[in-house]
């Protein structure tokens, strides 16, 4: 694999990881609600 | 949910790609201005201390709502972010000094405990903070971890050795030396602080830069260790003592002889170390001499030229 698309692809899960768990602690704490976004989710 | 990870893939993308594209202008750009003096601070690993920002404005969030179970997987999650970032900047840069030199012992692998620590705080954020189940959480971790191995790589493992003429093993000896020279340099720089002489503090600045070049054309090139023996055994050591006892002495005794004493040495100091570095140039100019000429013997003889 060649050494750029090996890290566009690790920076791309780092993103996907590390910046939606982050984003998603945010959100979970300032929503009115005290329920984190897991349960908020619509079940099927 | 595929209306959100569309949406995620679109501005991910885009924004990962942006990313390495400005990454490679600054790399041209460092290489076009690499004669600039000074160090600038590495940009290494700085991602990983700004991505997980949100989770401290979560844990800040949580505080002001009294959410005591947020605040502390926040939290957590923050110091482990933190701690896990630290690690793999200091794995970061201790992997550019051992590319640096050319011989080297493995660096501790300090990139891979980072990964391994971020994995752990992406894990508890999405569990504690965000709210995942535990298998989500999971998940989550292992990917940071395969996107730091990915993008940062392991540690190297192998120690670069060197042996001399003899075929000894002379790795430790070398690292010691020049570990030892850079504790002398730091211990007059100590001292310099503590001299309040304008003049003399501006001829000792240019004598630990001096030193420092020189240590680093030794470490491009440790056979040069041999021939800067004296440097290091005798010049440097002296330089040093004689900083620190001045930088004591002349509180308490003040004297324009000593003074007078101190510069005629500094002056010495400065002549000798310009000295040493003009001989390790030259030394390579003159290998450099010696491979050209028998490259053009062989080609001659080859009848190629």
């Amino acid at each position: 694999m060649p050494n750029s698309l090996r890290k566009f692809i690790g920076l791309l899960l780092i993103f996907a990881a590390v910046g939606v768990a982050s984003c998603q602690a945010l959100v979970a704490s300032c929503s009115t609600a005290v329920a984190p976004l897991a349960t908020l989710a619509p079940r099927d | 949910m595929g209306r959100l990870l569309v949406l995620a893939g679109v501005i991910l993308i885009p924004l990962t790609a942006l990313i390495l594209l400005i990454k490679r202008r600054i790399r041209i750009m460092a290489e076009r201005y690499q004669q600039t003096p000074g160090r600038f601070p590495s940009p290494k690993g700085v991602l990983m201390f700004l991505l997980p920002l949100p989770v401290l404005f979560a844990a800040v969030a949580a505080l002001a709502r009294g959410h005591l179970g947020g605040l502390i997987g926040n939290a957590a999650g923050y110091g482990l972010f933190l701690a896990g970032a630290l690690l793999l900047r200091r794995g970061l840069l201790s992997e550019v000094e051992y590319d640096r030199r050319r011989v080297a012992k493995a660096p501790w692998p300090l990139k891979t405990l980072g990964g391994g620590v971020i994995a752990l705080a992406t894990g508890v954020t999405a569990w504690l903070g965000a709210g995942q189940p535990l298998v989500m959480a999971v998940a989550f971790g292992l990917a940071a971890l395969l996107g730091c191995s990915l993008t940062y790589g392991f540690d190297p493992h192998a120690a670069k050795r060197l042996t001399d003429r003899e075929g000894v093993d002379v790795t430790d000896r070398v690292l010691e030396a020049l570990t030892q020279a850079e504790s002398s340099i730091s211990a007059i720089e100590r001292s310099t602080r503590d001299i309040r002489n304008a003049e003399l503090n501006n001829r000792l600045r240019r004598i630990v830069a001096l030193a420092r070049r020189i240590l680093t054309l030794l470490e491009e090139d440790p056979r040069d260790l041999r021939r800067a023996r004296k440097f290091l055994n005798v010049y440097l050591d002296g330089a040093k003592q004689v900083t620190e006892g001045y930088a004591k002495t002349h509180v308490r005794a003040a004297t324009p002889e000593l003074e007078d004493n101190f510069r005629r040495v500094l002056v010495t100091i400065e002549e000798v170390f310009q000295e040493q570095q003009q001989k390790l140039l030259e030394t390579d100019v003159t290998d450099l001499d010696v491979q050209i000429e028998v490259l053009t013997t062989q080609l001659k003889r080859e009848g190629v030229i």
